[in-house]
C-alpha cells in the first residue's frame, strides 16, 4: 500500500445464512480508497451498500476476503481490539441519528473522548469544537428531543468527526430529512472533506448527492458494478 | 477500567438525570417497602427476645451458677459467692433456695415454685423488690411471711388463666405444703406482678425459711445469682467465673433464655427468615425486571454505543450504577419510614396479653447487612440483562433480534 492509499479490500464476500438460504450479500468486492476521497456508494435496494458500509466501520465482519487499513488488517481483530479502533480511528453516521436520548448534544460526543480516556474538560472542548463546525455550537446543551431532525443528524455527524477520525462512514445521512435539510448535513461533510481534508464513505441511494462527493461506487447484486472518480 | 468507570458514569447519570421521574419514584418507592421489610420485622422480633430476656433477669440474673450432675444444691455456695464477688466485673451476688409447694388459701389449693432468697440483696439482683404492685416486699428480718405472685391472686392480670388462690390480700394468711410434707403458714407480705409467668405464678420467702424447712446448713443453695457490671460482657465473666475455681454449672442468661425459648425464638426466627428471603427475592426480582425492561427498550442504543466506539464493560457499569442508585434511594427512603415507624412503635408499643408491651429493638448490625445484601443484589440485578445484551453483536442489538 502506499502512502496515499487508507483502505484496501480485496476479494471481500459476505454471506448471510437463513435456515434454508444463503444470501450473498458482498460476492467478491476490491477496491482502495484514498486519504482525502469523499466517496458515495449507491445501488438498489439489497445491493449490499449498507452490508459493504458496516463491515467498513468495523461494525460487521466479512466472510471471507481482506480488509486493510493503514497497512492493518482488520479483519482478525480480537473484538475489545476492534471497538477500540472504532472509537480512536472511525467515525460513523447513522441513517436514524442514533443519539442517546438523555444525553445532551455535547454529551453524547464528549462521552467518546471521555471513553478514549481524556478528561472531562478536554473532551467537552473537543465536543464543542466538532459541534461548531457543524453549526451547532449554541445548542450544546440540548438533548435530541429538543432538536429538529437536521440539528440531530448534525449531532450525528459532529460525534463522528469529534475524534478526528481516519475516515467517516455515513450510512444513507439524509433518508429521514427533507430536501433542504439534506442539503445542510451534505455540505457539512463537503465542508469537513474540503477544508479540513476529511475521509469520507457515504451510503446513499439520491443520485443528486453525488454532487457534493469526489467518486462514485455502484453497486449490485454484491458486486461492484461501477466506480468512477467525478472531481478533484 | 477507569475510562470505563467515568463512561459508565455519565450515562447512568443523564439516564437517571433526564428519565421518566415517576417512575424513578414508584420504583424507589417499592424498594423503600422491600428493605423496611427486610429490617422492620427482624426489629420487632428482637424486642420480642429483648423483653424476654429481660424477663429472665428475675430467675438467672446475668449469670447463674446451679448444682453440677445430679446434685439438687451447691453445697458449698458460700464459697463461690466468695470467688464470685472477688470478681471486678461483678456488681451484685446472692444465693437463692427453690422448691416446690402447694399453697392453700381457704378452700383453694395450688401448686407452685417458691424462691428462699436475701430480700436485701435482691434490690440489687432482681427486679423482685419493684414489682409489689399491692402491699411491700420481704424485709431483711421477715419471717413467716410470704410474697405471692400475682397470678396466683385472684383478680390479677393471667390469673384466670390458671389456678389461682381465691382473693388473696396482704395480710391474708396462706399455708403452704412444702415438697417434703413440712406445712407453714405465712402472712402475704405483697403481691408481685410481672406480667410473665416465671415471676408471676412463683412465691418469694426469706432463704433462712427453706433452709429450716429442709434442715439445710448455711452454705446450701439452689442456685447463686450474679449481677454483671456490663450485661453484654457476660460471656466474658461466665469464662473469668469459671477460671476462678467455681466448679458448678456456669450458664448466662442468654444460655438460659435460648434453652427455655429456643422452640418459640426458632419457629420465630424461621417466619424472619422466611420473610427476609422472600423480600429479597421479590426485591431482587423487580430490580431485574425493571432493569431487564430497560435495557431492552435501549437495546437498539447499546447497539450503537458499541458500534461507535463503547466498551461492553462501560455499558455494564452504566446498568450496574443505574440499579445501585435506585437501590440507594430505595435505602435512604426504607431507613426514613423504618424510623418513623421505630419511633411510633416506641411511643406507642405493641401491646401484648394486655399489658405487656413490645419496644422495636433498632438493630445496626442488620441494617447494614441489609444494605450491604441489598446493594449486592442490585448489583447482580443491573449487571446480568446488561452483561447479557452487550455481549450480543452489534448488528443484532441495533436490529433489536
Amino acid at each position: 500500500m502506499d502512502e496515499k492509499t487508507l483502505i484496501k479490500i480485496k476479494n471481500l464476500e459476505r454471506y448471510y445464512k437463513t435456515d434454508s438460504i444463503i444470501v450473498k450479500a458482498l460476492n467478491g468486492v476490491s477496491f482502495e480508497i484514498q486519504k482525502g476521497e469523499f466517496i458515495a456508494i449507491m445501488g438498489a435496494s439489497g445491493s449490499g451498500k449498507t452490508t459493504m458500509l458496516r463491515i467498513l466501520g468495523l461494525i460487521d465482519k466479512p466472510t471471507k476476503g481482506e480488509y486493510i487499513i493503514n497497512n492493518l488488517n482488520v479483519v482478525d481483530l480480537p473484538e475489545e481490539e476492534r471497538t477500540y479502533y472504532r472509537l480512536t480511528q472511525l467515525g460513523y453516521v447513522f441513517q436514524d441519528y442514533a443519539l442517546i436520548k438523555e444525553m445532551s448534544a455535547v454529551e453524547n460526543i464528549s462521552i467518546l473522548s471521555l471513553m478514549e480516556g481524556k478528561n472531562k474538560k478536554e473532551s467537552i472542548g473537543e465536543a464543542h469544537e466538532a459541534l461548531t463546525k457543524v453549526g451547532l455550537g449554541d445548542k450544546d446543551k440540548r438533548v435530541p428531543d429538543e432538536l429538529s431532525g437536521g440539528e440531530k443528524q448534525r449531532v450525528a455527524v459532529a460525534r463522528a468527526i469529534a475524534k478526528k477520525p481516519k475516515i467517516l462512514f455515513a450510512d444513507e445521512p439524509c433518508a429521514n430529512l427533507d430536501t433542504h435539510t439534506s442539503e445542510q448535513i451534505l455540505e457539512v461533510l463537503k465542508e469537513l472533506n474540503q477544508k479540513y481534508g476529511q475521509t469520507i464513505v457515504m451510503v446513499t441511494h439520491e443520485p443528486w448527492h453525488t454532487r457534493y462527493v469526489s467518486r462514485l461506487i455502484q453497486l449490485k447484486d454484491g458486486l461492484i458494478v461501477s466506480d468512477k472518480k467525478l472531481r478533484g | 477500567m477507569l475510562n470505563d468507570l467515568k463512561v459508565g458514569f455519565l450515562s447512568a447519570k443523564s439516564s437517571i438525570k433526564r428519565g421518566n421521574k415517576k417512575t424513578l419514584a414508584f420504583i424507589v418507592f417499592v424498594l423503600a417497602l422491600i428493605f423496611m421489610n427486610l429490617v422492620f420485622l427482624p426489629s420487632m422480633m428482637g424486642g420480642m427476645t429483648g423483653m424476654f430476656n429481660n424477663f429472665m433477669i428475675y430467675p438467672y440474673g446475668d449469670i447463674v451458677v446451679e448444682p453440677s450432675g445430679d446434685n439438687i444444691y451447691i453445697n458449698n455456695a458460700d464459697n463461690v459467692l466468695q470467688k464470685v464477688r472477688a470478681i471486678p466485673d461483678v456488681s451484685a451476688a446472692t444465693k437463692r433456695l427453690d422448691a416446690g409447694v402447694s399453697i392453700k388459701h381457704k378452700h383453694k389449693v395450688v401448686g407452685a415454685s417458691i424462691t428462699g432468697l436475701f430480700p436485701t440483696e435482691e434490690y440489687d439482683i432482681s427486679q423482685y423488690p419493684y414489682i409489689i404492685s399491692e402491699g411491700e416486699f420481704l424485709g431483711d428480718l421477715a419471717q413467716d411471711e410470704i410474697i405471692i405472685g400475682a397470678m396466683l391472686a385472684e383478680g390479677y392480670f393471667g390469673s384466670e388463666i390458671y389456678d389461682n388462690l381465691g382473693e388473696v390480700k396482704p395480710g391474708s394468711f396462706v399455708n403452704v405444703t412444702y415438697n417434703n410434707g413440712v406445712q407453714r403458714t405465712y402472712k402475704v407480705k405483697g403481691i408481685m406482678e410481672g406480667t410473665f409467668e416465671l415471676t408471676d405464678l412463683n412465691a418469694l420467702v426469706h432463704y433462712e425459711e427453706i433452709k429450716n424447712v429442709y434442715g439445710l446448713d448455711e452454705g446450701k443453695a439452689t442456685s447463686v445469682v450474679i449481677r454483671v457490671k456490663d450485661a453484654d460482657n457476660s460471656a466474658k465473666v461466665k469464662e473469668k467465673i469459671i477460671a476462678a475455681g467455681v466448679k458448678e454449672q456456669v450458664f448466662t442468661n442468654n444460655e438460659k433464655s435460648d434453652a427455655i425459648l429456643r422452640q418459640a425464638m426458632e419457629s420465630l426466627d424461621l417466619v424472619n427468615v422466611i420473610s427476609k428471603y422472600v423480600s429479597l427475592i421479590v426485591g431482587a426480582t423487580l430490580i431485574l425486571i425493571i432493569v431487564y425492561i430497560n435495557v431492552l427498550n435501549r437495546k437498539k442504543e447499546i447497539g450503537i454505543l458499541k458500534a461507535v466506539g463503547i466498551s461492553p464493560r462501560s455499558i455494564v457499569i452504566s446498568y450496574a450504577f443505574i440499579s445501585m442508585f435506585y437501590v440507594s434511594m430505595g435505602i435512604l427512603a426504607g431507613l426514613v419510614l423504618y424510623f418513623i415507624l421505630m419511633y411510633y412503635f416506641t411511643i406507642s408499643p405493641v401491646v401484648f396479653y394486655e399489658s405487656i408491651e413490645i419496644i422495636p429493638e433498632i438493630q445496626g448490625e442488620l441494617i447494614i447487612q441489609s444494605i450491604f445484601t441489598m446493594l449486592t443484589m442490585s448489583i447482580i440485578a443491573g449487571v446480568l440483562p446488561a452483561w447479557r445484551v452487550s455481549k450480543e453483536s452489534i448488528l443484532n442489538a441495533i436490529w433489536g433480534r
